[in-house]
């Protein structure tokens, strides 16, 4: 009994710790949502965040009253227009080979010492587990925990952006989202809270030629439009990865869109694996919390 | 005493990273760039020392596929040769590619984007949170 007594306690104290060092983030992650729930709830409401618009391309153009976990389908949640074209590309989804050539890297292939992927990885329904923050590492993502697999291993890393990297993580994405896994990140000391706040300031900070911080384009930016795109919410942004952009002709990984992203605003990009990019990701991936694993997706 | 000497290293550098940023967000980005006022190599010494210190921070501008360090070291060159034209190699996806312009002009945006870089950087420490949702942004 007293041993049982003991065990509950320092669980509680484990848990009231681990909650003390996401506080901020969990204050943050509801703030962006209650403020893109209000932007997109009803018409009326709607010209005040959305001043460029005129009221027919309101009326016609957005879908109202978004909620939550809606968000992770991106524009094409309030865009009308790209959600039609985007349900009939999804019928006949291009990744599919994505997925299968990443179940052969994961199954098939062995590495020269005899262990494979899943000596790394046995559970394949990891995609929302990931960034994580590991004492004395910093912020790994799921590129950076491939890539450390395959150099522990004596092997060649692979290219962090797109290729075999996307395809494994297409697998582990589906499985992930087959077994209704939701995304799952932790901050549970000071560093993971450190790390975390680097991240959101560098999201929120205006930079390049163009001035543009993350959030001009998607938070205050979100379903402003731009040429004939809507952009996306930051909310459920990283749910969907990797994604098949029709741009690319191909699949990627987050990676390789935030370095996309970077070189729109006019910055020499930062590296996919840099500090800067990982801790980028880890405060993405932060606000998408509690939402449903939803990769591999389509996205122009 | 070694651990005297990297402390003071250490101490030093971030001082003198300090100083560059604070120096560069007191800048007039129009009149210390202003190539035909300041001479061409004076503009260009500019844009050489701050843009060193954008890139160790992360903030160097890229523009068009063309990072600054490109325009500096072209511009650079055309300066030597006393060439009114610039001409900038660089690589985009993976092909190779060039770009000309007038000196005055590379030299120029070289500066102005080196400083820039640096200015939003100070600036942004006292602007970011203005646009968070449940801290500074107000809807």
């Amino acid at each position: 009994m007293k041993k049982r007594v003991v065990s509950l306690l320092i669980a509680s104290c484990a848990l009231l710790s681990a909650q003390d060092f996401s506080a901020q983030a969990n204050k943050d992650k509801e703030a962006l949502k209650e403020y893109l729930e209000k932007k997109f709830a009803d018409k009326k409401g709607a010209t005040a965040f959305f001043p460029y618009s005129t009221k027919d391309e309101l009326d016609k153009n957005f879908k109202w009253g978004i909620k939550g976990d809606e968000f992770r389908l991106g524009s094409y949640a309030f865009n009308k227009g790209g959600r039609e074209q985007y349900e009939e590309v999804i019928e006949m989804p291009p990744y599919e080979d994505a997925i299968d050539a990443g179940k052969e890297l994961y199954d098939g292939v062995k590495f020269k010492n005899g262990k494979s992927f899943k000596d790394c990885f046995p559970d394949t329904t990891i995609a929302g587990d990931y960034p994580k923050f590991v004492k004395g590492k910093g912020v790994i993502t799921l590129t950076g925990a491939i890539n450390s697999c395959l150099k522990d291993n004596g092997e060649k890393t692979w290219k962090q952006t797109k290729g075999k990297m996307a395809d494994l993580e297409a697998y582990f994405a589906f499985t992930s989202k087959e077994k209704g896994k939701k995304v799952n990140i932790i901050i549970d000391s000071k560093e993971a809270a450190e790390a975390y706040e680097r991240g959101k300031k560098e999201y929120y900070s205006q930079r390049g030629y163009l001035k543009l911080s993350c959030a001009s384009c998607h938070v205050q930016g979100a379903g402003q439009r731009v040429r004939n795109e809507y952009m996306s919410p930051l909310l459920g942004q990283t749910t969907h990865f990797p994604v098949y952009r029709l741009k690319w002709e191909g699949l990627g990984t987050l990676e390789r869109r935030l370095k996309g992203c970077n070189k729109d605003q006019g910055e020499n990009p930062h590296k996919p694996g840099s500090k800067w990019l990982n801790e980028l990701s880890y405060f993405m991936a932060y606000m998408s919390n509690g939402m449903p694993v939803d990769g591999p997706d389509i996205r122009k | 005493m070694k651990k005297i000497i990297l402390v003071s290293v250490v101490a030093s550098l971030t001082f003198a990273t300090a100083g560059l940023l604070e120096d560069a967000a007191k800048l007039d980005v129009k009149k210390v760039c202003d190539v035909k006022a300041n001479g061409l190599d004076k503009v260009l010494d500019i844009a050489k020392k701050y843009n060193q210190e954008a890139i160790k921070l992360g903030v160097e501008f890229k523009r068009l596929g063309v990072k600054n360090r490109e325009y500096i070291k072209y511009a650079s060159e055309a300066i030597k040769a006393k060439s009114k034209v610039t001409v900038i190699k660089y690589k985009s996806k993976g092909k190779d590619k060039t770009k000309k312009f007038d000196t005055e002009y590379a030299t120029w945006r070289a500066c102005t984007f080196a400083i820039r870089g640096l200015q939003q950087k100070v600036e942004a420490e006292k602007t970011w949170r203005m646009a968070v949702p449940g801290d500074g942004f107000k809807y």
